[in-house]
């Protein structure tokens, strides 16, 4: 497999990247479902601690992400499309990268607003976005959430069209972003 | 020679015994407090506060209400005393709900222990300053201690006064403050530095 993209196919690191923030995505829905409703506890300390971590990382790969695709040729949408259908699946991408950075930018800034500086594994700690503001916190405790579930509402439309393009229109969109597979149409994936 | 020896011994204890019967006021240098100064605090113009990791990040806090007495005698810091007590329930780190969980059960136990207490009956000059020598008590956990600090005095509009500061570093589970799942460091580490801006008033 390529590392880099082709005009057929997304190559191992952008592969590596939308599949590891996939898997860390999810992570995040489920840490923060199980730390929602816990009372104080180093335990719940413990999976804010990582959720944060997490979304610093999310925050990070997408920098990254976004980097790579500027650097690499992108696989054209499928000549098939209809304008509309062109226009939502663009409408859809620019929203998931928008929001992979305002939901850990919204989660980072809440934290800073609270007090409680971020840190990253334990590592290092980051700079406080905001001084500290209870007003502040309590509209970015709604934002994030807000932000997280849009997030997860358009990660699902995009999971759901990547589904109909694999299953339905047996095209080569879903299998271009699949490790130890190829083409359909196109061969290798080279 | 071991009647000698006997003998020499006699008289060094009698000799002992004519020196301790003598009546205190009679010995100079004997450390009876009476060059030492009295202060008390100024609470609006002192700071105790401490520093803790938590997640991984340094975190401030601080107690609000605390007395100080220190008895300071220039001559013979080691007839000095300092006394230390904090108000626990007063602890202040700028979050409501976390403050709440520092007075509960598993960590300061504030209802069944509201008093924190620093007693010490000398003081050590160092290169640097201070250092006084005493025990201090957290939730009912009594541990020696030592704290350097210093000292400086001032006249100030015709008063006495002086400023203490320090800073010491302690381990909280040494004093119990951290049961059940709060024991554990990871998310909130062992080590608290404790620092102090006083000022104080002779009376």
């Amino acid at each position: 497999m390529a590392i880099r993209n082709t005009t057929q196919r997304w190559g191992a690191i952008a592969q590596l990247l939308h599949w590891l923030i996939v898997a860390l995505v999810i992570t995040q829905f489920t840490l923060a479902m199980l730390f929602d409703d816990l009372p104080p506890s180093a335990h719940k300390l413990a999976l804010l601690a990582r959720h944060k971590s997490v979304g610093i990382t999310i925050l990070m790969l997408a920098a990254l992400r976004l980097a790579w695709r500027w650097a690499n040729p992108t696989p054209p949408l499928p000549d098939t499309l209809k304008p509309w259908e062109r226009s939502a699946a663009r409408f859809n991408h620019v929203l998931l990268y928008v929001l992979l950075f305002a939901v850990p930018v919204a989660g980072w800034t809440m934290s800073s607003a609270r007090g409680f500086p971020v840190s990253w594994f334990g590592l290092f700690t980051l700079p406080d976005l905001v001084p500290k503001n209870k007003a502040l916190y309590e509209l970015l405790v709604t934002t994030h959430g807000i932000l997280a579930w849009t997030l997860g509402v358009v990660a699902i439309i995009h999971m759901l069209a990547a589904l109909k393009h694999h299953f339905v229109l047996k095209d080569d969109v879903l299998r271009r972003m699949l490790p130890l597979t190829s083409n359909k149409t196109q061969g290798s994936g080279r | 020679m071991r009647l000698l020896i006997s003998g020499a011994l006699v008289a060094a204890v009698l000799a002992l015994q004519t020196v301790l019967a003598q009546p205190p006021a009679a010995a100079p240098a004997t450390p009876a407090t009476p060059a030492a100064t009295h202060y008390v605090l100024d609470p609006a113009k002192s700071s105790l506060d401490y520093t803790f990791v938590q997640a991984g990040a340094a975190n401030k806090g601080r107690f609000t209400r605390f007395q100080v007495a220190y008895d300071f005698a220039p001559e013979s810091p080691a007839a000095s005393r300092l006394d230390v007590t904090v108000d626990i329930n007063s602890l202040d780190t700028g979050d409501q709900e976390r403050d709440d969980t520092l007075r509960g059960a598993d960590l300061f136990a504030v209802a069944k222990f509201p008093q924190a207490h620093f007693a010490a009956s000398q003081i050590d000059r160092t290169a640097s300053g201070y250092e006084a020598v005493g025990k201090l008590t957290i939730r009912g956990v009594t541990r020696d201690a030592r704290v350097p600090f210093s000292f400086r005095t001032a006249t100030e509009n015709g008063a006495a006064v002086g400023y203490m500061s320090g800073k010491t570093s302690l381990r909280r589970l040494d004093y119990g403050v951290g049961q059940g799942d709060w024991k554990a460091t990871d998310q909130v580490g062992n080590d608290v530095i404790v620092s102090f801006a006083l000022r104080l008033t002779a009376r």
